[in-house]
C-alpha cells in the first residue's frame, strides 16, 4: 500500500487527465504557491543573515571588492526575478483549465526567436558590460595599480610558503633584502597602517595562496616563480589582528596552514622595526648560507 | 559517412599496434617516470619484514637495522629486562603460564642465548607508522628522516634530524632519553612559533609514528662480534635509562602569583639565567637582587639574547646556532601555562645549552621562575608599546 493518497481514485478525474484538461486550479492559488516557494528560497536574505558576509574591509580598497560582489549579485538577483516573472505568465496563462486545454509552444517562431535575440543582447550589456567595465577599472585603479619601485612608503615583504606554514622576509631598516637585519618570522607579519604593503610570495613545495580575507586580497604562491599583490590598511586598522590563511588545498594540514598579520600605527612600527632588526643582528649567523633564501625583489 | 568514419578509426588502430611483444616492453620502461624517493637506500622503498628492530618497552629502541649484514639472531639486542622492571615497577606484570612480562603494549620473551628479555615490534605497525611518516612528516623531516624534506629546507629553527636520535622539549631529563609518552604528547601539542603544528590525529597513529621514527634512529648497537657494546650511548645504551616526563602536580605558589612573580624575578637574575636570555632589570636592580656589588657589570648586549654560535645540532654538517628566547619576543615552543613553562625548565632542553635544573635549584624556586616567565610572555610579547617602553627603561639602566 502506498502511504500516499490516490489522486487518480474516480473514473471522472482519469479521463479528464487524459485529455489534459487536469484538475482546475485557481490562478490565484497557483500565483499563491508560486511566491511561497520564493519566499522560502530568499529566507536566509530577508532575515539578514550577517554570517553570509565577510567581517568589514580593512584596506583602503576592500570596499570595491565588496560593491563589486554585491553589484554582480543585484544584477543576477534581479535578472533572477525577471525570468521568474516571465515563466509565471505562461504557467498561470496556459494552464489546463475546465474546458480549455493546456496551450504548448516550442517558442520557434520567428517572432520568438528576435524576442530571444533582443533579449539576450540586452542582458549581455547589461550585466556582462557592466561588471567587465567595474572590474577593469577596479584592477586598473586598485590592485593593479601597485606602488612604483622607488617608493619610499612602500613596505615590501617576501612570503615564502611551505607545507604547512608562512616563512615572513621584511627587509629590515636598511630597506634591503639579503642583509644581517632581515626580519625573517615564521606565520607571524607585522605591517604598518596606512602604508603601502607590496608582497613577492612564491612557494617551496606545492601551490598554496596567499590570503587575506579583512584585506580582500588572495594571491598563489606557486613553486619557482614570484607573484606579487599589494594592499594598505586603514589607518583605524593599526592594533589589530588579522588571520592569514592558505586558500589552496595544498596537504594534509592545509586547515592548520594560517598565519597572524599584525597592523601596528607607524610611530609603533618604527619601534617594532628597531627592535625586530637589533635582534635580527644579533642573531644573524653569516656561515649558515641556506638561512639566506631572499630573492630579488619583484617589484 | 558513417563507415568512412570506422575505416579510418581501424586505420589508426592498426597503424598504432605494437610491432612487437619484446619492443613494446622497451617503450614501456622508457616511459615511466623516474619514481621519487625509492632507492635502495631509502628505507620507505624497503618491503616491510617482520622483525627489523627490537624495542625495549616500547620506549628504547635496541636494535640494529636488519639490512646492515648482520645474521638475524644478532639483530637481537639483548636487554637486561630488570633495569627495565626497576625503572617502571608498576607497569609490568608476571605471566605465570607464558613465563614472560607482560605490559599494555606487548609481551617480553625471555631469550636464552643472550640471557635478556626482547620485544619485537612487528613489521604491520611499522608499515602503518611509515605510512603515516611519509604523509605527514616527510614533507619537512625528509624520507630518511633527516631533517632535510623539501619543506624543511632553509627552514630556521630546522626540522629534527631524527637519526640523531636526540629530542628537544619533551619534558624528560635533557640527558636521557624521552619515554613513548612523551614523543607523543609533543606531537599532539606541536611546537609554538615552529612550523610543527599540534597534530589532532589519533593517538594509536601518532604512537605508530613514533615507534617508526625510533626506529629511524638505529644505533650501531653490537660491536663485530655481536656483542653489545658496552660504551654505546643514547637508544644505542642498552643499560641507559628512559626519562619520564617531569610531573607537576603540586605549585607551591598557588594562590600567591604575585609573591610568585616577584620572587621569580629575583630567582631568575640570581641564578644568572641572563647569560643566555636577555635580563629584564637594570643593572642596579639586578645587583640588587642577585647580592652582587654595586660595580659588577653584565655582558655586553644584556638586553639582547646570547646566540648559542656552536650548537651540538648539526644539519649538513653545519652546526645551526641556537637562539635562547627573549620572553618579551619569542614564543615559548611549549609553555602555554606556568606548568608547562616548570617542567621545561625542569627537564632542561638537550643539546641546546639548556641544562636540567632540576635537582640543582630547589623546586619552589622553579616554580617562581616559571611564574616569572610567563608573566613576561603574558604581559609584554606582542604588545609593541608597552614592551618598549619596559626594555627601554631596562637598557637606560645599563
Amino acid at each position: 500500500m502506498s502511504p500516499f493518497p490516490s489522486t487518480r481514485s474516480s473514473p471522472e478525474t482519469r479521463s479528464s487527465t487524459r485529455h489534459g484538461a487536469g484538475r482546475p486550479v485557481s490562478r490565484w492559488r497557483l500565483a499563491g504557491k508560486l511566491t511561497a516557494l520564493l519566499a522560502v528560497a530568499l529566507l536566509p536574505l530577508a532575515c539578514g543573515d550577517t554570517r553570509i558576509h565577510p567581517n568589514p574591509s580593512a584596506s583602503t580598497f576592500g570596499h570595491r571588492h565588496d560593491e563589486l560582489f554585491m553589484l554582480i549579485t543585484a544584477l543576477t538577483g534581479v535578472s533572477f526575478l525577471i525570468v521568474l516573472a516571465m515563466m509565471a505568465v505562461p504557467i498561470i496563462r496556459d494552464r489546463a483549465r475546465p474546458g480549455k486545454k493546456a496551450h504548448y509552444d516550442h517558442g520557434s517562431s520567428l517572432h520568438d526567436k528576435r524576442f530571444t535575440a533582443i533579449v539576450s543582447v540586452v542582458v549581455f550589456i547589461v550585466l556582462d558590460a557592466w561588471v567587465l567595465f567595474v572590474s577593469v577599472t577596479d584592477l586598473r585603479e586598485a590592485w593593479w595599480n601597485y606602488p612604483p619601485a622607488d617608493s619610499e612608503e612602500a613596505y615590501r615583504v617576501e612570503v615564502l610558503a611551505q607545507q604547512w606554514a608562512w616563512n615572513f622576509r621584511t627587509p629590515g631598516i636598511d630597506g634591503e633584502f639579503g642583509t644581517a637585519d632581515d626580519v625573517v618570522t615564521i606565520n607571524q607579519l607585522t605591517v604598518p597602517a596606512d602604508r603601502p604593503i607590496v608582497l613577492n610570495a612564491a612557494s617551496k613545495d606545492v601551490i598554496h595562496s596567499f590570503f587575506v580575507p579583512d584585506m580582500r586580497i588572495k594571491r598563489d604562491a606557486n613553486p619557482g616563480s614570484v607573484n606579487r599583490v599589494w594592499f594598505q590598511t586603514k589607518p583605524e586598522a593599526a592594533g589589530n589582528d588579522y588571520q592569514i590563511l592558505c586558500a589552496e588545498l595544498c596537504g594534509f594540514a592545509h586547515y592548520q596552514m594560517y598565519a597572524n598579520l599584525t597592523v601596528l600605527s607607524q610611530d609603533d612600527f618604527a619601534d617594532w622595526e628597531q627592535d625586530a632588526s637589533a635582534l635580527a643582528v644579533a642573531s644573524f649567523d653569516a656561515d649558515d648560507t641556506e638561512a639566506h633564501w631572499a630573492w630579488d625583489f619583484k617589484e | 559517412m558513417i563507415k568512412a568514419t570506422l575505416a579510418l578509426f581501424a586505420a589508426t588502430a592498426f597503424a598504432t599496434l605494437p610491432s612487437g611483444a619484446a619492443n613494446e616492453e622497451e617503450d614501456k620502461s622508457a616511459l615511466l617516470p623516474p619514481v621519487h624517493g625509492v632507492s635502495p637506500d631509502n628505507p620507505h622503498s624497503r618491503p616491510p619484514r617482520d622483525v627489523p628492530l627490537v624495542i625495549f618497552e616500547d620506549t628504547q629502541l635496541l636494535a640494529a637495522d636488519a639490512d646492515d649484514g648482520h645474521d638475524e639472531e644478532d639483530d637481537y639486542a639483548p636487554i637486561l629486562f630488570e633495569r627495565l622492571q626497576a625503572q617502571f615497577p608498576d607497569r609490568f606484570t608476571w605471566n605465570e603460564d607464558e613465563e614472560h612480562w607482560v605490559d599494555a603494549r606487548g609481551e617480553y620473551t625471555w631469550d636464552d642465548e643472550n640471557e635478556c628479555y626482547w620485544q619485537t615490534v612487528t613489521a604491520e605497525r611499522l608499515t602503518r607508522g611509515r605510512q603515516d611518516y611519509v604523509q605527514l612528516c616527510a614533507s619537512c623531516h625528509g624520507f630518511d628522516g633527516d631533517g632535510y624534506g623539501r619543506s624543511g629546507q632553509a627552514l630556521r629553527p630546522p626540522p629534527r634530524d631524527f637519526r640523531q636520535g636526540l629530542f628537544k622539549f619533551t619534558k624528560v631529563d635533557s640527558e636521557k632519553l624521552p619515554e613513548d609518552d612523551a614523543l607523543v604528547q609533543l606531537v599532539q601539542e606541536g611546537l609554538n612559533g615552529t612550523p610543527m603544528l599540534p597534530w589532532d590525529i589519533h593517538e594509536n597513529r601518532i604512537r605508530d609514528i613514533v615507534v617508526y621514527i625510533k626506529s629511524l634512529s638505529l644505533p650501531e648497537l653490537l660491536d663485530e662480534d655481536g656483542e653489545i657494546e658496552e660504551d654505546a650511548t643514547g637508544w644505542r645504551d642498552p643499560y641507559g635509562q628512559i626519562g619520564v616526563m617531569v610531573a607537576a602536580d603540586d605549585d607551591p605558589w598557588a594562590g600567591r602569583e604575585t609573591e610568585a612573580i616577584a620572587a621569580g624575578e629575583a630567582y631568575y637574575h640570581n641564578y644568572q639565567c641572563y647569560n643566555c636570555h636577555p635580563g629584564y632589570a637594570t643593572t642596579a636592580r639586578m645587583n640588587e637582587l642577585g647580592g652582587k656589588d654595586p660595580s659588577y657589570t653584565y655582558r655586553d648586549g644584556i638586553t639582547l639574547p646570547k646566540v648559542v654560535e656552536d650548537s651540538s645540532y648539526e644539519v649538513l654538517g653545519y652546526a645551526v646556532s641556537i637562539i635562547p628566547p627573549d620572553f618579551t619576543w619569542h614564543s615559548m615552543r611549549r609553555g602555554e601555562t606556568v606548568a608547562d613553562v616548570y617542567k621545561t625548565i625542569a627537564a632542561g632542553v638537550g643539546g641546546a645549552g639548556m641544562p636540567t635544573w632540576k635537582g640543582s635549584v630547589p623546586d619552589e624556586e622553579i616554580w617562581a621562575i616559571s611564574y616569572y616567565v610567563r608573566h613576561l610572555t603574558d604581559t609584554y610579547k606582542d604588545k609593541s608599546a608597552t614592551r618598549m617602553q619596559f626594555m627601554r627603561d631596562v637598557k637606560a639602566g645599563h
